[in-house]
């Protein structure tokens, strides 16, 4: 498993249930460097708040939201996606990995599905590098 | 309202690369509205900047502000504290909310972020279109609210050209005929018979063609 100090911030939907009492902080501290941020719903997040947190500092955002027919907002789902996709296509105009920048669909309490994509990003924003120098785009 | 969009990014650092303190201020008004050059946007590129000379590992301080309007100088004093500690302003404003930061900050440089395009209407949430061209002798009453000069490709003030297919037009099928506006508008309110009287060619002498422009009204004044 991955577990190296690489700064990744998760925006999640408070609605996918992912963590139960206490789970949250042993979840953040079997992976240092992840801040989880919970969110009302996934249609709250925004372009700007995704370039704001890799501009912070973060090497990498994962957004989590729930499946399209399952928003209880019903279009927040929709509406993130299409944020994200914007906030990727600004870092590619940047010069900047897009996958910098990722949006995942779960399921509801399905943390074992958020650990898997987290191995995966962190795999591939190491392959990317430090934010900050010279990267295959 | 005032309808901008984003200048690209390559543009926008090749006039803010000389400067090593960057204010990018946004406003909160017509530019909010078309989504281009609000608060939220005054910091999706203010992130971008920073991001991009992250990249290219210069450093550089960018700060962001917005302001509730910057055409108006109550509210442009609203970064006075700021300004000092900036090399460069980088507007988020229309043409006018640029030249308005130029008049009040005469020492500092001012650098548009946005092209200003048209006087329009938020048709639906991501589009905007183009209704008045400010041209100076408004005469909506005659057209059932709809302008000819602004919404005819050819201007015509005295019936349609002929040349529409379907209610589109012909110079642009992606655009409406304003003559079918027209006439479906003032037919819904039931006065067609407006269109019978005629309507001399526009004098543009007292739209941009006639020069600068200025209103000046002597029970505003201080």
């Amino acid at each position: 498993m991955h577990r190296q100090n690489n700064k990744i911030v998760v925006f999640h939907c408070r609605n996918l249930r992912l963590f139960q009492d206490g789970e949250r902080k042993e979840f953040s501290m079997a992976w240092p460097g992840l801040s989880l941020v919970s969110i009302p719903c996934s249609g709250k997040i925004e372009a700007h708040f995704l370039l704001k947190t890799l501009a912070s500092g973060a090497q990498g955002v994962l957004v989590l939201a729930c499946a399209e027919q399952a928003c209880q907002y019903l279009e927040g789902s929709m509406r993130s996606r299409k944020r994200v996709e914007y906030a990727r296509h600004w870092l590619e105009k940047l010069g900047i990995a897009p996958d910098r920048i990722e949006f995942v669909r779960l399921w509801p309490v399905s943390q074992q599905a958020l650990e898997a994509h987290l191995e995966e990003f962190v795999l591939k924003l190491e392959s990317l590098g430090a934010l900050g120098t010279p990267e295959k785009v | 309202m005032i309808v901008a969009e984003l200048k690209e990014i390559d543009e926008i650092r090749k006039m803010v690369d000389r400067y090593s303190s960057i204010l990018v201020v946004g406003c909160d008004s017509c530019v909010a509205e078309c989504a281009v050059g609000g608060a939220r946007e005054t910091q999706l590129l203010a992130s971008a900047l920073k991001l991009s000379y992250l990249k290219d590992r210069d450093e550089k301080v960018i700060t962001e502000a917005c302001l509730d309007r910057q055409c108006v100088d109550d509210f442009i004093d609203g970064i006075a504290e700021q300004v000092p500690e900036h090399d460069v302003i980088l507007s988020l404003g229309c043409g006018a909310g640029v030249q308005a930061l130029a008049r009040v900050y005469t020492d500092k440089p001012i650098i548009p972020a946005l092209n200003t395009l048209f006087i329009g209407e938020t048709v639906m949430r991501g589009v905007w279109t183009e209704n008045c061209l400010g041209c100076g002798q408004c005469k909506l009453g005659y057209f059932g609210a709809v302008c000819p000069v602004a919404r005819c490709s050819k201007k015509l003030m005295n019936g349609p050209c002929g040349g529409s297919r379907g209610g589109r037009c012909e110079i642009d099928p992606e655009t409406p005929c304003g003559w079918d506006l027209i006439i479906k508008r003032l037919e819904a309110i039931g006065e067609l018979d407006r269109l019978s009287e005629y309507v001399p060619p526009v004098n543009w002498s007292t739209s941009h063609s006639g020069g600068p422009r200025r209103v000046i009204r002597e029970d505003q004044k201080p």
